[in-house]
């Protein structure tokens, strides 16, 4: 842990190995150098995160879907809506199941039949922000009062983990949401709520029950930011390889409102100095208006369409 | 645990193990429901009776024996030896190959290398949501697919996974998930003696309807898929469903290996257009 | 799985080459069938099927149900096969739940025809009792407990005498139902629907071994092959299925010539089988009285 003193080009054994080699062999050195002259590996700045790109309904099969590309992280989120009855202590509300799925596709260490351990942890995670940040007004996924309701399905599976796997799904999250289409629904002879078709909607014969409400109103969306606390350093958007060789995380979640939704530093050697915390709130604001304009922007473009 | 129980398994035991085959379209986990159900089945009533007509026309507008557009793509995921993504219609697949890596511990010594392939559906996959999980037996039709394509002696004692995801089930999925496999074993270096790829078709009384939809498949009267390898002129998998003379699988398999032989080629080319824009 | 010295290969491979095995059958030749009705007394029917070592039993459970809302006219039929750990030590565990569903879904695919139901063996219309309220559901099981190869034609030809060893409660629907309602139903104790099984086909798989195909191959001869292919043929000689079972590529030129083969052959295993199970049901009945 003392090799940070100093950059020495011709030095011993380092010298006459070839970078790969080195890079393997002491992962943990290997980055330090790079960190000393404020640069890694991929050639960002220590605080940039990785492009982000965000492409809304790749699939056509969910009533709202998001793919969320952060370097090579990549995550698809889908929301399926389906009718259920409102529990009597809360008629007016509709609920939400989120869950996050990581299949072996997606990296060497899945297997079937042995998923990740990260995934339920995640999948947590999600659930407590998008409940507790307000994003989704619950009361608009009522149908009839009592009787009626929506219930969100949010599956995000990871296609690609390449590390911040958190803030990919955050974000696909709020992009799935902005991007859900609810659809038409009447009451059926025998009760039930049933999707009014295409051709029926402009007929008189069938009175939907929901002609308002198509879409979530977002007020406040949450977007978060991973960063590694390594030393003196702080390093933004990790990818999997930083984050297997350096172990303290700290993931800060702010709304679109500046204000601080959840804070998360997972375990790890180090013990955070709050001015440290501070640091990173930083880097998440910046994070934050970076995402919400990349998200404006998918929007926007969507609308065009 | 003790030994297996299978023989004192009680009727409750059998029923658990049944009850997916017969749960069509029944609720949703949690007590909901989807709300489309009932159009979805209002939909396909009237496809059937439309498909008993000798003549009718697809709701993508081809013709019978044309295939879907295919859009497909190597390296989509970059953590895997060799990934890739297909797109025929609205079916979407990404395929992950890893290894050639060691095998499991417990595996006894192989001179010849394993394969390990492994299917899943999304829970958004369906119409109806959570239904792409009877599909349990895609695993092994897409490993007995590629076995005889894949030169296994080329590494003894390791294995090499397979790891299929259907992100949206739009018909067809089996042949979409196993010419993406072989994409993808392609783009990871994994030797093969051809690229597989891989077309079924439908049969509605007198017609044969190639490369159908899910709506199409819901309803057909027998079907019929083949996986091939057109430079050795192989068929590495052949299944058929319903009642078939032999003067008609004669005429549905020149179909199928016809419309083979043109999907392999569109998969050479873009396992070329990829190869010229990484050397670019 | 069965190990074997470069002897005993050749062997093998000489004897089918020379249209003689090991066993002294002939390429297209069976092992002796032999089939037992009514073996589990509260099944609606019952059989055990034997093929030289091979044995196996398929048992029939009806039960009323709810025909699916997008097939109101017809009954339904679930397969499930389970390899029992007596048959091979692999089995124990979840060793054999890869076959058992392998074999499952094979069946399904030569027995119960396409999804729209045409093609199927099992006349799938006379499972039903009211039209879209109430059908029979049948539960096909079947238990390996000797494995000597060729499983599926033997799971097969258990399931079709087991099949004809059925009878169906006769139901009278109480009159007065109204379109809305589930309907009342009465299920008789007394008498029985006989099961249609005429158009139920066998199974033949060809194992190609060396350049020729052999029928009904034993477990030794299956460690051999190169590919196999299972063909399901009904008593008009039309195809009702078929699954190419692993293996290496096949010439499409030599798939057609296994078809037509296996159709050759099939002729001989119905007409074994149908005499096996009329003398099966011969003796079940002397019981009976």
């Amino acid at each position: 842990m003392t090799s940070t003193e100093g950059y020495k080009p011709e030095s011993g054994l380092a010298a006459e190995i070839e970078v790969e080699a080195y890079h393997r062999l002491f992962p943990l050195q290997y980055y330090e150098r790079h960190l000393a002259e404020s640069v890694r590996p991929d050639s960002r700045a220590l605080g940039r995160a990785r492009d982000t790109t965000i492409a809304l309904g790749p699939v056509t099969s969910a009533d709202g879907s998001a793919l969320v590309k952060i370097g090579d992280t990549t995550v698809l989120a889908a929301i399926k809506l389906e009718v259920m009855t409102p529990s009597i202590d809360s008629p007016d509300v509709g609920s939400v199941a989120v869950d996050f799925q990581m299949p072996p596709i997606c990296s060497p260490v899945v297997r079937p039949g042995r998923p990740a351990e990260v995934a339920p942890v995640i999948a947590k995670q999600l659930s407590d922000v998008i409940m507790s940040s307000g994003m989704i007004n619950l009361q608009e996924l009522s149908l009839i009062s009592g009787k009626a309701a929506w219930m969100a399905y949010l599956d995000i599976y990871c296609l690609n983990a390449d590390g911040s796997l958190f803030d990919a799904a955050l974000l696909s999250a709020t992009a799935a949401f902005s991007h859900l289409q609810i659809p038409l629904v009447s009451l059926s002879d025998d009760g039930k709520l049933i999707t009014v078709s295409e051709e029926l909607k402009d007929k008189a014969a069938v009175e939907p029950v929901n002609k308002e409400n198509r879409k979530l109103t977002i007020a406040v969306a949450p977007f978060s930011l991973t960063c590694i606390v390594h030393g003196k350093y702080i390093l933004a958007d990790p990818t999997s390889e930083e984050e297997s060789v350096m172990d303290t995380h700290v993931t800060v979640v702010l709304d679109s409102k500046e204000r601080l939704v959840s804070l998360y530093k997972a375990g790890g050697a180090v013990l955070l100095h709050t001015s440290v915390v501070k640091d990173c709130i930083v880097l998440a604001k910046q994070r934050m208006e970076e995402l919400s304009e990349i998200l404006r922007e998918s929007l926007s473009a969507m609308e065009v369409d | 645990m003790g030994p297996d129980k299978s023989l004192l398994r009680t009727k409750e035991d059998n029923k658990v193990k049944r009850a997916p085959i017969l749960l069509e379209m029944a609720t949703g986990t949690l007590g909901t429901y989807s709300p489309s159900q009932s159009l979805e089945r209002r939909h396909q009533q009237q496809k059937r009776t439309d498909f008993q007509e000798v003549d009718w026309a697809r709701s993508d507008g081809r013709n019978f024996h044309q295939c879907r557009p295919a859009f497909l793509r190597t390296g989509a995921a970059s953590s895997a030896s060799g990934s890739a993504y297909a797109e025929f219609g609205s079916t979407k697949v990404i395929v992950s190959v890893f290894g050639p890596r060691e095998s499991k511990k417990a595996m006894l010594y192989s001179d010849v290398g394993r394969l390990n392939c492994h299917v899943t559906y999304t829970t958004f996959s369906t119409p109806i949501r959570g239904q792409g999980f009877e599909h349990k037996e895609y695993s092994s039709m897409l490993h007995k697919a590629l076995e005889g394509a894949i030169m296994l002696e080329t590494f003894p004692k390791t294995t090499v996974d397979i790891f299929a995801l259907v992100l949206e089930s739009g018909g067809g999925d089996l042949p979409v998930i196993i010419s993406c496999a072989s994409l993808a074993i392609a783009d990871a270096g994994i030797m093969m003696y051809d690229l597989v790829s891989a077309v079924s078709l439908s049969c509605f009384g007198k017609n044969m309807v190639i490369d159908p939809t899910s709506e199409e498949e819901a309803c057909q009267d027998g079907s019929l898929m083949i996986t091939y390898m057109p430079s050795r002129n192989e068929v590495t998998q052949f299944t058929l469903t319903g009642e078939w003379p032999t003067a008609r699988i004669n005429e549905a398999m020149e179909l199928c290996l016809d419309a083979c032989s043109k999907l392999a080629d569109i998969l050479r080319s873009c396992l070329k257009d990829n190869a010229s824009e990484l050397t670019a | 799985m069965v190990g074997l010295s470069a002897g005993e290969r050749q062997f093998i491979y000489g004897g089918i080459a020379q249209d003689l095995r090991s066993d002294g059958r002939q390429r297209l030749q069976f092992r002796p069938i032999s089939v037992q009705t009514g073996v589990i007394p509260q099944a609606n029917g019952s059989a055990r099927a034997t093929m030289g070592a091979t044995d196996v039993i398929a048992s029939i459970k009806a039960e009323l149900g709810k025909p699916a809302p997008l097939r109101p006219d017809k009954g339904k039929v679930s397969i499930f096969i389970d390899c029992s750990p007596t048959a091979a030590p692999v089995f124990e565990g979840r060793g054999g739940e890869e076959l058992s569903a392998e074999l499952s879904v094979g069946l399904q695919r030569c027995l119960l025809g396409g999804k729209s139901g045409a093609g199927a063996g099992i006349d799938l219309s006379s499972l039903i009792v009211v039209e879209g309220k109430v059908c029979w559901d049948l539960y096909i099981d079947g238990l390996v407990i000797s494995s000597d190869g060729n499983l599926l034609d033997a799971l097969a030809a258990a399931i079709k005498a087991a099949l004809s060893n059925t009878g169906i409660p006769k139901v009278s629907v109480s009159v007065g139902a109204s379109g809305e309602d589930q309907p009342e139903v009465d299920v008789s104790d007394e008498e029985f629907m006989q099961f249609d099984t005429s158009g139920v086909p066998v199974v033949v798989t060809l194992t190609k071994v060396g350049r020729h195909y052999i029928v009904d191959a034993t477990l030794e001869e299956e460690s051999q092959m190169s590919s196999a292919v299972s063909v399901s043929v009904n008593r008009h000689g039309r195809v009702c299925g078929l699954i190419k079972r692993g293996g290496t590529g096949l010439d499409p030129s030599v798939v057609l010539d296994m078809v037509s083969v296996a159709k050759h052959a099939s002729e001989t295993l119905i007409a074994v089988l149908d005499s096996e199970i009329a003398s099966a049901e011969a003796i079940d009945d002397d019981d009976a009285i």
